[in-house]
């Protein structure tokens, strides 16, 4: 057998496949990405991750065993040729299968939790158990409606189950009062819960009761509080015909908002997709540990303006408002042509996005950035230090001022389309409701960030004396989610003066709760940190140590979470969820102070590739997360955990920068 | 659905009337009849909300849910578990301001 084909024949066999996989693989990287997180909505094609080098080889492995193929359909004969073709098999099957099982276990942590199209899981109806549903098979909905007329509701929204004779409730075996009572739904009567758990065992089919305090649904042969969305519709239709509405009842503005198309995933699926960059090529080594991820640049201290500068290396990785400068999104030649005067202050920013990702790793001076935001903010230009909450917002509306003008104002909702909206501005509700008649005024307003108060919870483990078992020791640490909680926490309005409710038309005392309507990409929490005393005139600040977590699901915060939740344990479906936004989020910065009201310190922390960053003015460092989490966070800033990832994916595509060895920190001018 | 047809047995009438009311069920009827006791439980309730009792509670509630795994609680388990931790856990001034309400009651009362 001959296996000796003429050198030339050789290298055209060898060289085309290789070349083929080589400019296949420049071509691919730039949609990996992509793919990437095409994936994670709907996976389907699993030969795209077979990561580049395994997947050159094996193209190259499979033209070689053409090769060899073709070349055996005219000499078969030798047993070592087969040998060697059935090797050369074996070899791509075997590199096929290990990319199969790279694949299966890389997909595990890449795919997505989320369930972006089916909403959020947890508010799913549970099943019934098998005694509701032959509940509901015998009686169907008689006996939710013979309950109707018995139901009694508190403003604001407590629902309670009364039998007009008795003012009492009183179990009918044993005339107590005590605990929790159950109104049987099959023969009306009441009994304590030790009663009804045998009123099931002498009457057949007794299984389903109502807890008179709450009306709430509960299978006693199950011995646990069971859902039914037809029983919850009942109680509810009978409690909001009872909570008198205003003209444009509450249902009016929220079935208008519902109405609205969802700003939030549209556009954060538009920037995503924008390139960063045309001339990106791929990296190899995503790992590479001596190259700082590009865009991380030092920004000198111009004279106290270290909450400009911590703000700055905020706003330059936050990942929309990133993508969307780095991608022409701000053209200067087209800013300068429209409008008079030469202020603009995104054009300045698009000069700081330039200079930080250009790879110069020497520290910037913002100086023109900070002569435009002077001009714009006059009242707080000086070399005095300032507040950098204040900065945030008066850069916002420095965008917004601009662009607002320019674009067209109203997009598809009537929401406005600068950038800075585009990627911070979200929604809040604010109910009032009055406690006499329960009537409830909502008003929506937008807003670019939330400011928390710290949650001082007021349990102390002081008297240790009175209580045996000490709480768990987190119970006098503040934490993020506390101060969430406290936010959307029902909060009884002072009764000097009490607010006027239209339904009693008088001076009532009233209840407002704050919920989230609609989240923002991007999600900028202010914790105030500052506490006034009006007693010695003087404010002051608080240094307490604020417990913050690094991923967040922010669905109990939501409107529809905390409307729900004010009627009691409902399953009830309140002006539609929200269910295309997802939820989770992911903090990729924490600007942090130290020191007094009046003199001290900002410091930004920046999660980039899952490396937490200190950017100190002109110095930034590697740091462990352990140091970000025992800072003191002032302004946290969190992203959709969707673009999250997909920011990391394009910093492992960029290029290495040109100085590549050790990042060495030049001291700036302070 | 009447209550005529699936009735409970009649309690004998000999169990009746042995039992006297305690000092402690004339009050606590006196208290639904006249709607104190239902201002005093918004009371409470508004009170250890505000102490962080409740979220103390929900997180141990949480906890539980989470070691168990969400389809082997029931609401009765939840109950047992947080009942005694809740009962010892209740801030002194709480007790007090309520003490104090159910005292200025019983006085206007006049029992």
């Amino acid at each position: 057998m001959n296996l000796h084909l003429p050198p030339c024949f050789q290298t055209v066999f060898l060289a085309l496949p290789l070349s083929l996989s080589l400019f296949r693989s420049v071509n691919t990287s730039q949609s990996y990405s992509e793919v990437q997180l095409s994936k994670n909505l709907q996976s389907t094609n699993p030969s795209l991750f077979i990561p580049q080098n395994l997947q050159i080889q094996y193209q190259f492995l499979f033209f070689v065993r053409l090769f060899f193929f073709n070349y055996s359909v005219e000499k078969i004969e030798s047993l070592s040729f087969a040998i060697t073709q059935l090797f050369i098999s074996f070899l791509i099957s075997t590199f096929f299968l290990t990319n199969f099982f790279l694949i299966c276990n890389k997909s595990k942590p890449l795919s997505i939790s989320i369930n972006m199209t089916t909403g959020n899981p947890s508010y799913t109806s549970p099943k019934p158990c098998k005694h509701l549903a032959d509940y509901k098979l015998s009686h169907g909905l008689s006996g939710y409606k013979y309950l109707q007329k018995y139901l009694k509701t508190t403003p604001p929204g407590r629902t309670s189950v009364e039998k007009p004779d008795t003012k009492i409730p009183r179990c009918i075996s044993c005339d107590g009062i005590q605990g929790r009572l159950y109104f049987c739904l099959i023969c009306s009567s009441v009994s304590c819960l030790d009663h009804t758990l045998l009123h099931t065992q002498s009457e057949n089919g007794h299984d389903v009761a109502v807890d008179i305090e709450r009306a709430e649904l509960y299978c006693c042969v199950c011995c646990d509080q069971v859902y039914d969305p037809d029983f919850d519709r009942a109680v509810m239709s009978k409690q909001i015909m009872g909570i008198p509405r205003g003209k444009n009842g509450d249902e009016s503005i929220g079935e208008r908002l519902v109405k609205r198309r969802r700003l939030g995933s549209g556009v954060g699926q538009e920037l995503v997709d924008l390139k960063i960059s045309k001339h990106l090529i791929s990296l190899r080594d995503r790992r590479a540990k001596s190259c700082y991820p590009l865009g991380l640049r030092g920004l000198n201290n111009l004279g106290s303006t270290c909450f400009m500068n911590s703000v700055l290396q905020a706003l330059l990785h936050a990942p929309p408002f990133r993508n969307y400068f780095l991608s022409e999104g701000h053209n200067h030649e087209n800013c300068r042509k429209r409008s008079v005067d030469r202020l603009c202050l995104a054009c300045d920013i698009d000069g700081i996005f330039s200079a930080a990702f250009s790879g110069d790793r020497a520290p910037y001076s913002p100086a023109q950035f900070l002569y435009s935001w002077w001009q714009h903010s006059a009242n707080l230009a000086s070399y005095e230090q300032q507040d950098a909450h204040e900065f945030f917002i008066s850069v916002l509306d420095g965008i917004h001022e601009k662009e607002g003008k320019s674009r067209n104002q109203s997009g598809d909702n009537g929401d406005c389309q600068c950038i800075a909206h585009r990627v911070f501005s979200g929604l809040l509700r604010s109910d009032v409701t009055c406690m006499t008649c329960g009537f409830t005024s909502t008003t929506f307003d937008p807003c670019v960030d939330v400011s928390l108060d710290l949650d001082t919870s007021n349990f102390p483990p002081t008297n240790i004396a009175n209580k045996p078992t000490k709480p768990d020791g987190n119970s006098s640490m503040s934490t993020l989610l506390g101060c969430l909680d406290l936010f959307t926490r029902q909060e009884k309005l002072g009764s000097d003066p009490k607010l006027y409710c239209r339904n009693c038309q008088e001076r009532r005392d009233s209840v407002k709760q704050m919920s989230i309507k609609r989240l923002p990409l991007v999600l900028c929490l202010h914790i105030k940190r500052f506490e006034h005393s009006p007693v010695r005139r003087t404010s002051r600040k608080i240094d307490r140590y604020l417990h913050f977590p690094f991923s967040m699901d922010m669905t109990p915060y939501l409107s529809s979470s905390i409307v729900r939740n004010r009627f009691g344990n409902r399953i009830f479906a309140f002006e539609g969820d929200e269910s295309d936004i997802s939820t989770e989020f992911e903090i990729f910065a924490v600007v942090t102070h130290a020191g007094t009201l009046e003199s001290g310190h900002y410091v930004t922390y920046l999660r980039l590739r899952n490396q937490w960053y200190k950017c100190d003015d002109a110095w930034i460092n590697e740091v462990d997360e352990a140091i970000v989490r025992a800072s003191q966070c002032y302004m946290m800033f969190y992203v959709q955990k969707m673009l999250y990832h997909k920011a990391n994916e394009d910093l492992s595509c960029l290029p290495i920068s040109p100085l590549r060895d050790t990042f060495i920190p030049i001291p700036g001018c302070c | 659905m009447r209550a005529s047809v699936n009735r409970p047995p009649t309690p004998d009438v000999g169990d009746t009337q042995e039992k006297q009311p305690t000092l402690e069920e004339i009050i606590n009827i006196k208290f639904i009849e006249s709607g104190e006791k239902e201002r005093l439980m918004e009371l409470l309730r508004e009170r250890l909300i505000e102490c962080g009792w409740k979220d103390e509670m929900k997180a141990l509630c949480r906890a539980f849910v989470k070691k168990k795994g969400r389809n082997n609680v029931t609401v009765d388990d939840l109950v047992h578990l947080i009942t005694p931790k809740g009962r010892a856990s209740i801030p002194d001034s709480i007790k007090a301001e309520l003490l104090q309400r159910i005292r200025t009651f019983l006085v206007s009362a006049a029992l």
